[in-house]
């Protein structure tokens, strides 16, 4: 029997990461699952968090924002999401910059439209995202240089 | 004589000056390709994903959804996508140049491809234009095609993000039925000398279209030409879906007509600054000829000059002898 999963995850810009991987967590919008070797075939939708994965390697966490997930038949697994980021990649400065000013918008939109508002609200969700996973990988493996 | 001379050596000098800038224009239209080539390729992998969940979806059930149901064409917007700046040979006049023979024949854009047969679009069909890139907005303009709105303000290598207002508007639009079919004109990027102008419908969205998109994608050669829409391996009852497959459909076709408007973003991008390369090479191959003439012109007339001096001299030395 087979025991690790083709993984595959692609955003509209690249592809960020293919591998075999032992098992999966997904964020999905009714609940977060985890995919084992031999999962029936599978169609869902993701939400803003962190997507766990454990290859050969150890753990890795990826930071996504929205997109779906299709388990296929034969172990594989491939994720379409609207962003994704590997924690090793996150810059944290940038992503914290990125949530201050969504909710300093936010603020004066809070007065004027819905749409903008409801916008903006997940942009902050999906920085604070970022953030989340990129502090945890640093926690893991501090830098040197701080 | 001296004069002459003088004026070829200038001549020379401002043609080198002008290869100088053509030869830069080159080289940085070259590595803005690579890096545009590269974005493309890359996309391609999500909307060949994307389409084959589509395909395996709309076999399980044939939901209706606004974005999949095929209308009589009242009313057609075309999407054509251009450069901002000029210099590239005929990328623009191309591109423009296609769209405006169809344009001349509505009759034939507006069919519809409907399950049995063809729906003939009505007489008056009227055809709105968003321009991507300011030549093809100008040519609208000059037309006097409605035109919507005018997006210019893209990077050479654009993002997803960028060109979330215009999907973002289309989609807006198709579901407000004030569009009953969505074209987009793009220029399809082949090779660095072969560029073809390729009008596409992404809305509603259609199987032969989608398919033959993916299909021009494989054409790029390399090690992803194999690209084949690939036949759902189980039965789709088997699958799962959650919370529901309407739900999954609705989230979906947004995205697939995004990723197809963005892949024919990044293959005009390529095709633009192919294009560029293509047309300063042969302006700088230009100038090397000409500099090489202008120097044969410039030494024929140095000789001439000190032929006819040295004639002038033996001819003063004759006749005080």
């Amino acid at each position: 029997m087979n025991n690790t999963i083709y993984f595959k995850i692609a955003t509209p810009e690249k592809v960020v990461y293919e591998k075999d991987v032992f098992q999966v967590s997904l964020p999905t919008t009714s609940g977060e699952i985890t995919v084992l070797p031999n999962h029936i075939p599978l169609v869902s939708v993701l939400q803003t968090g962190e997507m766990k994965l454990k290859d050969a390697e150890g753990e890795h966490l990826i930071a996504v924002s929205g997109g779906f997930v299709e388990v296929r038949g034969k172990n594989e697994v491939v994720v379409l999401a609207n962003s994704a980021e590997m924690e090793n990649e996150i810059d944290l400065e940038r992503a914290e910059t990125a949530r201050l000013a969504a909710i300093e918008q936010m603020k004066i939109a809070k007065s004027t439209e819905n749409v903008d508002f409801a916008k903006l609200q997940a942009i902050v969700d999906r920085e604070m995202n970022r953030l989340r996973v990129g502090r945890k990988y640093r926690k893991l493996q501090p830098m040197k240089d701080s | 004589m001296a004069v002459n001379t003088k004026a070829i050596k200038r001549r020379i000098k401002s043609v080198g000056n002008t290869k100088k800038i053509t030869k830069a224009m080159e080289m940085v239209a070259a590595a803005k390709m690579r890096k545009a080539v590269e974005s493309a390729l890359n996309t391609r992998t999500y909307a060949t994903l994307a389409w084959d969940l589509l395909v395996k979806l709309s076999k399980q059930q044939k939901t209706k959804l606004p974005l999949l149901e095929v209308r009589q064409v009242k009313k057609l917007l075309i999407v054509l996508i251009t450069s901002n700046r000029g210099l590239c040979g005929s990328f623009n006049a191309n591109i423009i140049r296609k769209t405006a023979e169809q344009l001349n024949n509505p009759i034939n854009i507006g069919r519809q491809r409907a399950k049995n047969g063809h729906l003939e679009p009505v007489k008056d069909l009227a055809i709105d234009v968003i321009g991507v890139g300011k030549k093809g907005a100008d040519f609208a303009r000059k037309m006097k095609y409605n035109l919507i709105a005018s997006f210019s303000e893209f990077s050479d290598t654009p993002k997803l993000n960028d060109i979330r207002p215009i999907s973002k508007m289309v989609l807006e639009e198709y579901e407000k039925k004030n569009y009953d079919k969505v074209i987009v004109a793009y220029t399809d990027f082949k090779s660095a000398i072969t560029q073809t102008a390729k009008l596409r419908q992404v809305l509603p969205i259609s199987e032969v279209d989608l398919e033959k998109m993916l299909r021009d994608l494989g054409e790029h050669g390399d090690d992803t030409a194999n690209i084949t829409v690939a036949e759902p391996k189980l039965e789709i009852d088997e699958y799962l879906f959650e919370p529901n497959a309407q739900t999954v459909l609705s989230i979906i076709l947004p995205k697939l007509v995004e990723t197809q408007i963005y892949q024919a973003t990044l293959e005009s991008a390529a095709s633009e600054h192919s294009a560029r390369m293509m047309a300063m090479r042969n302006a700088s191959d230009a100038a090397s000829d000409m500099i090489k003439e202008l120097n044969l012109n410039f030494n024929k007339a140095r000789q001439a000059a000190i032929t006819q001096e040295i004639a002038e001299i033996a001819g003063g030395a004759a006749a005080l002898g």
